[in-house]
């Protein structure tokens, strides 16, 4: 069985394997053992709401595959609340320079640093291994967040932000980081990608330049990657458009790609989900449904069918139960896949 | 022979077929018939005192008196951005520096001020092509430095002057087209024309108001940012030998280099000295290799200037003709105001 569950310090080698073989940015997991280490052990004291850690928690899930142990894939969710540390953007807007006199009126696309979506709910850590990627799991691995989110709702802001990988062409190289950030740190995309999951971002985006940039002086290629989605993030995209997430006016600093925003609670995982108190059985049939346990420190959720009846009482399978460590009576989530 | 004397109004026509030679880049002279007129009349109430300080704007013509008309303009604006203002961009650094990651990147950035607005311009300075000899160009930018020296009450305390920035030779200007034209959509020179016909406020209305990190730009106008255009390189060098520096001011639109210098640091101005004029029928003769002086009449609404050869300058008197004595209108003993029109060590 395929499972979701947050990560522990044994899963370290499991992850690394998902992240290596990942080919796309995935900067909050860096390549670096002692640094993932860092991250699992960050995660799990704020699975065990470690008080230090308010307002910085990091929520880091794995999908395992129960029978071989195999880590299939991460997701994780930052708290993001941390003053020490704000969540920086760039904000594209429009100036509008206009001489009436002359008739000329041009709207010129600024980019503005700006840290106001810190404090936001940001969905992160998102990497899966080849073999599952085109499956259901990915699904699982995607949504799974949404319903950990939904249930402790009060702990999280209302607003949710993903952040989009933006185009990158071969060896990772960035046009958007070419034509901006390069003149500032001369160095190229994937190493000040690197110091940005080594030191962290907020470190590299208060070196960024503080004036507002005005993009029609930005290489042309630059200008056409602003805003825009990697196509190997098609996927992705497609799910959360889907969820209720739609594109900002915010973009990453680096790579210039999209951060997409939703309201928490307009999302589909979490409008549409429902919660019922299970009884097990041994039933096979009926819709496949993205089924979670209650926990928080040991949040569970995996596919399986149910079958919806207009009763109080959803039966589950018991082995499926036993994953979910849930036993008869206790409430379980529950939205279709 | 080659007089300075103040601009007057049956001057116009001759500064309008100057105006229509002078081209993309001189700012201050565009080729209007009203505005020139403006411009004299102007000057004509600044030499004549009748206007605020701040407004006044002095314009000096060349005079060839036997052609009987003017052939070279130069002028001294009293205080730059006093009814409009007045933009230059300051030339600044930024610095990225952190150790832990071995970054440390120095990015030339662009900062639009109004540092400027208070001092006082030398500008506009034209001649005709056919006079671009004899000495006239630098007699033509001289005198306004012994004019100051004269009147440092109507000047501000600090001089500057824009010098024409890089063109090629379609009067492309790459600085222009790398970030002007971004913003305004327009050529350079029409934008130049608009600057110059007064109404700056469409400079306020497109210009981009934050700075510009030069980096964004091409090659080719990053190089320019501070460049002189060929012509004006021995404008350049003749306000350096002046005393003037380049301190990080450019213009707004070519980038430029604007000069700057204490008007009572101005060599001109420290070492210009007073002698007597002796009219006299003979005069030492001009030879090929005359040195010159700058001779003035330390006169404001009369105010007169030409050359005398250096043989002519005693220790307490300067040897005059009777014509150039009406030409400066002095007579036999009035003080003239002299300077070397070219410094023995750059001679």
């Amino acid at each position: 069985m395929i499972l979701i569950r947050p990560c522990r310090a044994s899963d370290l080698a499991g992850i690394e394997s998902v992240v290596n073989q990942n080919t796309s940015r995935v900067s909050s997991l860096p390549r670096d053992r002692d640094k993932l280490s860092e991250r699992i052990d960050h995660s799990q004291r704020s699975f065990d709401q470690d008080p230090d850690l308010e307002g910085q928690e990091f929520f880091l899930f794995v999908m395992e595959d129960t029978e071989s142990g195999e880590v299939l894939g991460t997701a994780g969710i930052n708290m993001n609340r941390d003053k020490s540390r704000p969540f920086y953007n760039y904000r594209l807007d429009e100036l509008i320079h206009s001489s009436p006199k002359l008739g000329v009126h041009t709207a010129v696309p600024v980019l503005y640093l700006t840290h106001e979506l810190t404090g936001s709910t940001v969905l992160s850590s998102f990497s899966i291994k080849k073999e599952v990627r085109d499956s259901d799991y990915f699904d699982l691995l995607a949504r799974s967040r949404m319903l950990f989110l939904r249930q402790f709702k009060e702990q999280f802001a209302s607003q949710v932000a993903v952040e989009i990988q933006g185009v990158h062409g071969d060896n990772d190289a960035s046009a958007f980081w070419d034509s901006l950030g390069r003149h500032f740190f001369d160095m190229d995309f994937a190493t000040a990608d690197y110091y940005s999951g080594i030191k962290s971002r907020t470190f590299i985006a208060e070196m960024m330049p503080q004036h507002p940039i005005y993009v029609p002086l930005l290489s042309q290629t630059a200008q056409e990657v602003l805003g825009e989605a990697d196509r190997r993030t098609e996927r992705t995209c497609a799910l959360l458009y889907k969820e209720g997430f739609k594109k900002s006016k915010y973009v990453d600093i680096f790579d210039g790609g999209p951060t997409l925003l939703a309201d928490l609670a307009g999302l589909r995982s979490v409008s549409q989900a429902q919660d019922k108190q299970i009884r097990c059985s041994d039933v096979h049939t009926g819709l496949r449904f993205l089924v979670a346990n209650h926990s928080f420190e040991d949040f569970r959720c995996c596919i399986t069918q149910i079958t919806d009846g207009i009763g109080d009482i959803l039966r589950l399978d018991a082995s499926v139960a036993d994953r979910l460590r849930v036993q008869d009576g206790d409430s379980i989530s529950y939205v279709a896949l | 022979m080659m007089i300075i004397r103040p601009i007057c109004s049956s001057d116009l026509d001759a500064l309008y077929q100057l105006a229509k030679g002078a081209g993309v880049g001189v700012t201050t002279l565009p080729a209007n018939a009203e505005l020139l007129a403006e411009r004299i009349t102007l000057s004509e109430k600044s030499f004549k005192r009748r206007l605020p300080r701040e407004r006044a704007n002095y314009m000096f013509a060349l005079e060839d008196t036997e052609a009987g008309r003017i052939v070279g303009v130069s002028a001294i604006e009293a205080y730059v951005g006093a009814d409009d203002v007045w933009y230059n961009y300051r030339l600044s650094k930024s610095v990225n520096a952190s150790k832990e990651i071995g970054v440390h990147t120095t990015n030339e950035t662009l900062y639009l001020t109004n540092d400027l607005t208070g001092c006082s311009e030398v500008c506009s300075l034209f001649l005709d092509a056919d006079y671009r000899h004899s000495q006239n160009g630098r007699l033509l930018s001289k005198c306004r430095f012994l004019f100051m020296r004269e009147y440092p009450d109507l000047f501000s305390e600090k001089v500057i002057a824009e010098m024409r920035g890089y063109s090629d030779a379609q009067g492309r200007s790459p600085f222009w087209e790398a970030l002007g034209r971004k913003f305004f959509g327009m050529d350079f020179s029409q934008a130049d024309y608009l600057s110059g016909l007064g109404n700056k406020s469409f400079v306020a209305e497109l210009m981009p108001k934050y700075p510009i990190y030069l980096a964004f730009l091409n090659e080719d106008a990053q190089r320019v940012v501070g460049e002189v255009h060929e012509n004006t390189r021995p404008a350049l060098e003749m306000l350096k030998g002046e005393g003037f520096n380049f301190n990080g001011f450019v213009d707004i639109f070519d980038a430029g280099p604007i000069v700057e210098c204490f008007v009572r640091n101005v060599r001109a101005v420290r070492e210009s000295t007073l002698r007597h004029a002796l009219v006299s029928q003979k005069t030492p003769p001009v030879h090929d290799d005359s040195r010159f002086y700058l001779v003035t009449n330390c006169g404001l609404e009369n105010f007169r200037a030409i050359l005398v050869t250096a043989e002519a300058v005693e220790y307490d008197t300067v040897a005059i003709s009777p014509e150039a004595a009406q030409n400066l209108d002095v007579k036999m003993g009035d003080a003239l105001r002299i300077i070397p029109l070219r410094y023995k060590e750059n001679r």
